[in-house]
């Protein structure tokens, strides 16, 4: 972790300290950003810990826990919804036996809910990995999911 | 590979969720098929559309699976684009390059009218610019609608430097995506707006914020960016105009002007008193303007085709076009530019095509999240700024998103509220407190535990939030609650205790 924080500090050194970009970049490295990390993050940046804990915890896709394999990610959106997101998010939480927020128990899947992916035409969306679906059925579930077996 | 056919296919983001990148993957080792991949015209409903060159034009075949390339290759069966109802009878002018030019090719931007807004800002004074705003009567397209002009003379007039030009595009409203559309299909649209705003407000350093559910975005606009300043275009007057991408991570109050600047410098993203305004204090204190990446691409042409055009589209208070944002059960979802004043019946008749297979109608709400909702009876309205506000309501982004008979009112208002208070950035207490009670109260009347002092209170709390928070998010999310009850008052009273 010590390198990471190094290595990033120097990318941004050049910049005003910015607490999001660093936690940002450390997330791509790490796939999340380890409370440990605080204190060190704090420290390259001359700033507090309680800074730089604010930030983590404020926004949604800053994560303190490592996610599992894939992130399964069903919209919300107001267009999704109408089109029937709730229904998906069922089918999901059913086949997966988890719920919102959390990660199946061999460490395969995560599943969330995001606000909106500007999708809406082709609603409703899942979005796996860097995968996006439109006009998801139910019944779809399934086989989406086998793809990453 | 002289004897392969030029098909061109969408690489939107929407048009590969339906389908283009199975196309693409299936058609890839084709020695016959030479694929160009564009923008989408953003008639979603005929995505995957695959068009080829004719003497009339392109033609296209709509909703293409990856057997139908024979027929395509035969040139049977396509039709027309020019004969598509949905695009023939729009206005296109901010989206005119949609489904026609490869997103990174310069040289067609260009060729297509492309820059030329640029060319006169640097004929003109910054003061001469911002005259031709006004003539314009052009107003902020994010939500606030603010006229563009006055920002700008803000923040020409300000004292001190350096000045920051942002382009906001944390397009968060569920049910828009024009912004992503222009970011990843016509890049070089919103580079050149925000380089005429430098030069009128004399700004040394752009920056563009871009929310994180939206990589392709990033990518290209990052490539658009390369090639710009390749093309020697990211400078004004002998100075470099560095624009750099930033990205958000995924909170919905990042679209507010001030939390976005917050963000931006890596803060939490929490909503700024106003005043002072970000143009004569934005980012790093410095004046700043936020304008949405909508707003930037509408500006080349008012410099190239002049304000007094600008203008003569529209209604009194609403001049130019708005792209509309269709989506929700409607059967054909999807963009539509169009002059400001046509009514929503006649929007979601004329463009939506009525109501999808099996659906009937029940509300539709404009303005995304926030909006308001209105019922069968309501639709008369025209789609302009003065009219909705009239109407207590907003035309936000011009995200519209109908929800048809199966639609539970009681539980999408507990949605509109659970929404507010999930993305609460927590500084002031109406929209913090406020949004968390009114999340409770309907929570217990969707569980059948609410009493009419329920629906009253609900109405008490609206009002509060309405009036006492600092920005629009808790000051429009009571909107979409209040006019549900409004319009559909037996839905919960039936589920009233007793």
């Amino acid at each position: 972790m010590h390198e990471q924080v190094e290595k990033i500090h120097r990318q941004v050194r050049s910049e005003p300290p910015n607490i999001l970009k660093t936690l940002l970049a450390l997330q791509e490295q790490v796939g999340h950003v380890p409370v440990e990390a605080i204190p060190e993050i704090a420290h390259s940046l001359g700033t507090t810990t309680a800074h730089i804990a604010g930030v983590l915890s404020y926004y949604p896709d800053l994560r303190v826990a490592a996610p599992g394999r894939h992130i399964i990610r069903v919209c919300m959106g107001e267009s999704c919804y109408a089109n029937g997101c709730g229904r998906v998010l069922r089918a999901l939480q059913d086949r997966l036996r988890t719920d919102v927020g959390e990660t199946t128990s061999g460490g395969k899947f995560t599943l969330d809910t995001m606000s909106c992916a500007g999708n809406c035409a082709v609603s409703p969306t899942v979005l796996i990995d860097r995968d996006l679906y439109g006009r998801v059925l139910p019944s779809e579930v399934e086989t989406m999911l086998e793809r990453y077996r | 590979m002289s004897s392969a056919t030029r098909l061109y296919l969408s690489n939107d983001t929407s048009a590969r969720a339906a389908g283009a990148g199975l196309l693409a993957d299936a058609w890839a080792a084709r020695p016959d098929v030479q694929l160009i991949r564009l923008s989408s015209r953003g008639a979603f409903f005929l995505e995957p559309m695959v068009e080829r060159d004719s003497p009339d034009g392109r033609v296209a075949w709509c909703n293409v699976q990856p057997e139908d390339l024979p027929s395509i290759l035969a040139g049977t069966g396509g039709t027309p684009v020019r004969s598509i109802p949905f695009l023939a009878n729009q206005t296109r002018f901010t989206c005119a390059n949609f489904g026609e030019t490869e997103p990174l090719a310069l040289d067609e931007y260009q060729a297509r009218g492309g820059l030329k807004g640029l060319e006169e800002a640097f004929r003109l004074t910054p003061d001469a610019i911002i005259e031709e705003l006004r003539v314009s009567q052009l107003r902020g397209r994010g939500g606030a609608a603010f006229p563009v002009w006055n920002k700008w003379k803000v923040a020409q007039q300000a004292k001190g430097g350096p000045k920051y030009v942002v382009a906001n595009a944390d397009e968060g409203d569920a049910g828009t995506y024009c912004d992503r559309m222009i970011l990843e299909g016509d890049p070089f649209r919103l580079l050149e707006g925000m380089l005429i705003c430098a030069r009128a407000i004399g700004a040394s350093r752009g920056y563009v914020y871009c929310r994180q559910e939206y990589p392709a975005a990033a990518v290209t606009l990052r490539a658009a960016i390369q090639k710009a300043d390749e093309a020697e275009l990211l400078e004004l007057d002998g100075e470099p105009f560095p624009i750099e991408v930033v990205q958000g991570a995924g909170s919905y109050v990042c679209g507010e002007e001030t939390a976005l600047l917050e963000s931006l410098e890596g803060k939490r993203g929490v909503v700024r008193a106003r005043p002072p305004y970000p143009a004569q204090a934005g980012l790093f204190g410095r004046p700043t303007i936020v304008s949405n990446v909508l707003t930037f691409a509408t500006i080349p042409q008012i410099l190239s085709r002049g304000g007094a055009w600008h203008a003569s589209l529209g209604t009194e208070q609403s001049r130019g076009t708005i792209a509309l944002q269709l989506g929700g059960r409607v059967k054909h979802p999807g963009l539509v530019e169009v002059p400001f004043g046509l009514s929503l019946r006649q929007v979601l008749e004329q463009f939506g095509g009525g109501m999808a297979p099996g659906s009937r109608f029940k509300a539709v709400q404009v303005g995304g999240p926030l909006g308001s909702l209105f019922p069968a009876d309501g639709l008369d309205l025209p789609i302009c700024y003065d009219a909705f506000a009239k109407a207590g309501a907003v035309l936000g982004h011009g995200g519209i998103v109908v929800y048809d008979h199966e639609t539970d009112m009681v539980d999408l208002a507990r949605h509109f509220m659970a929404f507010t208070a999930d993305e609460s950035c927590g500084k002031c207490t109406p929209c913090r407190i406020g949004s968390v009670r009114g999340r409770e109260i309907l929570e217990r009347i969707q569980a059948g535990g609410g009493t009419v002092e329920d629906l009253t209170l609900l109405d008490d709390l609206g009002e509060t939030m309405k009036l006492a928070s600092l920005c629009a998010l808790g000051g429009r999310a009571p909107y979409p609650v209040l006019t549900a009850i409004e319009h559909f008052p037996v839905e919960f009273r039936s589920k009233l205790r007793t």
